[in-house]
């Protein structure tokens, strides 16, 4: 019997979730960071959603969150011209990094030892958290607002994109512009998936892969609607998009083809990111929630449950439940 | 007709007492740092640490023998928000999260049996 997909609904943002992002796997499981207008960023179990803290000390919408491969370290950035790093275990406000407009994006390098920050000032900058007092090498270049910068190749480069419709590549030791990407319309997001070098860019209604090294086009998919994000399964077998139309799309990514549409959000979705094990991946709306997806529909993981057919119906020891019906907390 | 796929529960959603990160949790226990760091974690200066750990075992001991000589004693407890309160000091529980505390005076009566959150104690005192 086919089964139908039941996402899990993660409320608590009082506003539109904007940003998400996993960790790495840990001993304990893996975990989620998510950037909300509310000013509070939240942490959650990556595999069940299940909250787990919320840290607190930000005094704007926070725009760009990330946690560390290890899920010890987060950081944030947000509208009140801050960047601020956290301890992800403790909650703890561990630094505060002043900026001169509205912070977008962090990103840390592998060894969580530097903090990339980026935003309407239009400045990359780079901070050792080992000295936080010493003062950020800045990278300038970008004519607007920058919306995401991100560590490649080994960090020993940066990507950023920004809304000046260029994405450029920069080296890291030399702080110069290696190559630029200009598009006619302004990026709405960018993914880098490090194990086979690929860069995930949305524009438009186009979801388009580049070679992180080269820059050079792989290939580019036409979703139905708007696209303000979309990610790359970690098998690169699928890849999801979601966007202005509230919906989820799963394509195949060899083929182009598109697989599922899923319905669920009540508004625009604005990030949907893949678990590092790619058993699920989470959305980030305007309607202020997170929604957690299987990547295979019916297997059991977290906290979905197959059911065999001959259990349907007989006398089941565990509680289950179909999700209910959208119900407004 | 597709059926749901069936879920064991819901995601938990946010306390609205606390802001989380459980200090009971195993990551928690496992991984949060002392409250003051070791300042030899990138040099090794093995005499220089020697004798960082031994002032912290000295003060160390000196706080758990407090702690002893405080039992059934009146203490009076600083607090956040300019709150001073006082009551008789039961016991601590092993992290030094909360203190057991009995007649615990409140501006709002005495409480007989109270447990006190170490993280909202500024100082205490009481005497020998």
């Amino acid at each position: 019997m086919a089964m139908r997909q039941t996402p899990l609904t993660c409320s608590g943002h009082t506003r539109p979730v904007v940003d998400l992002a996993f960790s790495g796997i840990t001993p304990y499981g893996y975990f989620l960071i998510s950037a909300c207008k509310d000013g509070k960023p939240m942490l959650r179990q990556g595999d069940t959603g299940d909250w787990i803290g919320t840290f607190l000390g930000h005094k704007g919408a926070v725009w760009g969150a990330t946690l560390n491969t290890d899920a010890t370290k987060a950081a944030t950035a947000a509208a009140d011209f801050t960047a601020k790093v956290w301890d992800a275990v403790s909650g703890d406000e561990v630094l505060s990094l002043a900026h001169k407009h509205i912070v977008k994006t962090v990103s840390f390098t592998q060894d969580s030892n530097c903090l990339l920050t980026g935003g309407n000032d239009k400045l990359l900058r780079i901070y050792d958290l080992s000295s936080p007092e010493a003062a950020p090498q800045e990278i300038s270049g970008h004519t607007s607002a920058i919306k995401k910068a991100l560590w490649c190749n080994n960090d020993q480069q940066i990507l950023s994109a920004a809304d000046d419709k260029t994405i450029r590549l920069w080296d890291r030791s030399s702080m110069e512009e290696v190559k630029t990407l200009t598009f006619d319309t302004s990026v709405s997001s960018m993914e880098y998936v490090a194990d086979g070098q690929i860069l995930v860019i949305t524009y438009g209604k186009t979801i388009a892969f580049y070679n992180a090294l080269s820059l050079e086009l792989i290939k580019t998919v036409e979703a139905p609607a708007p696209i303000n994000s979309a990610s790359l399964h970690p098998e690169k077998d699928f890849f999801v998009a979601g966007g202005d139309d509230f919906k989820l799309y799963k394509f195949d990514y060899s083929t182009k083809e598109e697989l599922e549409s899923y319905k669920g959000h009540f508004g625009p979705v604005h990030c949907v990111r893949f678990s590092p094990d790619g058993e699920l991946y989470a959305s980030g709306s305007e309607d202020g929630t997170l929604r957690l997806w299987q990547t295979a529909v019916g297997k059991t993981y977290g906290l979905w449950k197959c059911v065999l057919p001959e259990d349907l119906g007989s006398e089941n020891p565990e509680q289950l439940y179909t999700s209910t019906p959208e119900i407004k907390a | 007709m597709a059926t749901p796929v069936p879920v064991l529960r819901l995601p938990k959603g946010p306390d609205p007492n606390s802001r989380g990160f459980d200090p009971n949790s195993p990551r928690f226990i496992a991984l949060c740092r002392t409250s003051i760091s070791s300042s030899a974690a990138s040099d090794s200066d093995s005499e220089q640490l020697q004798k960082e750990q031994d002032a912290r075992s000295v003060l160390r001991e000196g706080f758990l023998r407090c702690l002893l000589s405080m039992t059934n004693k009146k203490v009076q407890f600083q607090m956040y928000e300019n709150v001073k309160v006082e009551a008789t000091f039961g016991a601590s529980d092993i992290d030094v999260l909360n203190f057991q505390v009995s007649d615990l005076h409140t501006p709002i009566g005495v409480q007989k049996e109270a447990l006190i959150r170490c993280q909202d104690v500024i100082s205490f005192t009481f005497d020998v």
